[in-house]
């Protein structure tokens, strides 16, 4: 079981995966290999609102780091996702088409978003942030919206 | 069941703030006032919240459809908790990703896309209440 890293703020408690890197938007890389699974953190889908769809660009699209590669769209916003990795998606997450609350269900595990094989990971992993980096990064965010405004 | 009240009682989400709150009382509305007055009442959420003695009353003697705003799921919650008798729930994003067409946006307000979501869930529930009727018709038959 993972232990995350997490914070309460106000009533909210949001959590970081530690094996992942991150990107400024909150998008999750885990590596294995030569390949990524990428996924939306679990601040992101929680700020978001209730995800209605959820749609990644097809199997066989060659990314380049911050390329669009997905939209997301909530009962409050609509996002668009940068992907933080360069490569080739081999898998998206088929779950997606049916149930994409699965990503509000589970952002770190089933509601993964695409699988995707590197082709430059020790330049993308530069330009990422660390788990513990990201948190600190979240966890700002997150108080300084709860401050009264 | 009491013949005093209608068969049906239509419990809508009474979240302000967000446009799918405000698309479950719509509905909810829409059913009441303009498809099936005779049938259906609308009971607010925030009576059965609130322990409203003649509301809880009239929701554990009736069919009662809920429409929930979100995951929450309050109003299935309240109705149960009132010791009513579910006979479907409604989620307003479902009713969405059904009808992806009618994006809802504003609150107080909704825009057109709104309102046609309002719409299309309450022909839904239409469809439901006349199953309910005509089971219990056919049971008192």
């Amino acid at each position: 079981m993972t232990a995350f890293l997490e914070t309460t703020v106000d009533k909210f408690t949001f959590r970081v995966d530690p094996a992942c890197y991150y990107n400024g938007e909150g998008v999750w890389v885990r590596i294995d290999g030569g390949r990524a699974t990428i996924g939306l953190a679990d601040y992101v889908q929680q700020r978001s609102g209730d995800i209605a769809f959820a749609e990644v660009k097809p199997e066989g699209t060659i990314l380049v780091l911050g390329d669009f590669f997905c939209s997301i769209e909530t009962i409050k916003i609509d996002i668009s996702l940068s992907s933080p990795v360069t490569g080739k998606i081999t898998r998206v997450n088929p779950a997606l088409q049916s149930t994409p609350e699965i990503i509000n269900q589970d952002p770190f595990g089933k509601g993964w978003l695409c699988e995707v094989d590197l082709s430059d990971w020790e330049k993308d992993r530069t330009l990422l942030m660390s788990a513990e980096a990201y948190f600190a990064k979240m966890k700002k965010e997150a108080e300084d919206e709860a401050k009264p405004k | 069941m009491s013949d005093e009240h209608p068969k049906v009682v239509i419990i809508p989400c009474s979240g302000i703030g967000k446009s799918f709150g405000t698309v479950s009382r719509m509905a909810a509305f829409l059913v009441t006032e303009r498809d099936l007055p005779e049938q259906t009442c609308l009971v607010p959420l925030a009576l059965l919240v609130m322990g409203d003695e003649a509301s809880r009353k009239i929701v554990a003697e009736s069919k009662a459809i809920a429409i929930d705003g979100c995951k929450l799921a309050c109003a299935t919650k309240m109705v149960l908790q009132s010791g009513g008798q579910i006979e479907q729930s409604f989620a307003v994003l479902e009713a969405y990703r059904r009808h992806r067409e009618f994006k809802p946006e504003g609150i107080a307000e909704l825009n057109k896309g709104g309102e046609q979501l309002a719409d299309a869930l309450a022909r839904e529930i239409d469809e439901v209440v006349g199953e309910v009727i005509k089971r219990e018709g056919d049971s008192h038959a």
